[in-house]
């Protein structure tokens, strides 16, 4: 297969107002959390918190354009929240291959996202499947 | 006692018991169709299984490839008629 245990992937991505607005033009989550400064404040934040499954978005545009192959399907995928995204941050994503199932053409890897800080935001595990 | 004899004897010895191994296949259906209620046997086939269809046999032979430190081929899978078929080639590879 054209992966090996150990690949390692790089990327990088911005949320930018942009991408922000169209998550919420197309999927209509208008939380206070995700649209009200001073309710993000008052729970604690910096300020209006990102939707986490725009980060999901970003998982989708790696596997399926940046992956070496286009010959790709996703089996399974999951994610972790571990902090919170702002607007017009600057996440780096890492992706490794940590499982080869040449049996059933399946790849597995884990992921992160970090921040400027280098704090983890977000990471998980998922599973492509190499198509013919 | 002829050394094949003795070997043979040490492998099988050494093998997991097949109710044991029918046990944790039967965890490894329910952990990956997320039905507690499943319960599987030797004879049992893909059609009598909800949910058990092509992506799902993909999740399942890597979970049980994981869970027994394994690797299939692809020509060994597709050969398999049923749980005791598979349970067939997992005890070729040694477990």
């Amino acid at each position: 297969m054209i992966f090996k245990v150990k690949d390692t992937f790089k990327e990088l991505f911005i949320v930018n107002k942009e991408t922000y607005e169209g998550f919420i033009h197309v999927f209509k989550d208008n939380n206070p959390l995700h649209t009200n400064q001073q309710f993000a404040i008052d729970k604690g934040f910096d300020g209006v918190v990102m939707h986490g499954n725009i980060l999901n978005g970003f998982l989708s545009y790696f596997i399926g354009e940046k992956l070496p192959t286009k010959d790709v399907i996703i089996h399974s995928q999951e994610i972790q929240f571990k902090n919170a995204v702002y607007l017009n941050d600057e996440l780096q994503f890492n992706a490794e291959v940590i499982g080869m199932y040449e049996s059933v053409k399946a790849v597995e890897f884990k992921y992160n996202f970090t921040n400027r800080n280098a704090q983890i935001v977000a990471k998980g595990k998922f599973q492509i499947g190499v198509i013919k | 006692m002829p050394k094949l004899k003795q070997a043979i004897l040490k492998s099988r010895n050494r093998g997991m018991i097949r109710e044991e191994m029918l046990k944790q296949i039967n965890e490894i259906f329910i952990d990956t169709l997320d039905n507690e209620d499943i319960v599987v046997e030797e004879s049992t086939k893909a059609e009598d299984v909800d949910d058990w269809d092509s992506l799902t046999h993909i999740l399942l032979v890597v979970a049980i490839e994981k869970h027994f430190k394994i690797s299939f081929k692809s020509n060994e899978i597709q050969n398999w008629n049923d749980v005791g078929e598979m349970m067939d080639c997992i005890q070729e590879k040694g477990i």
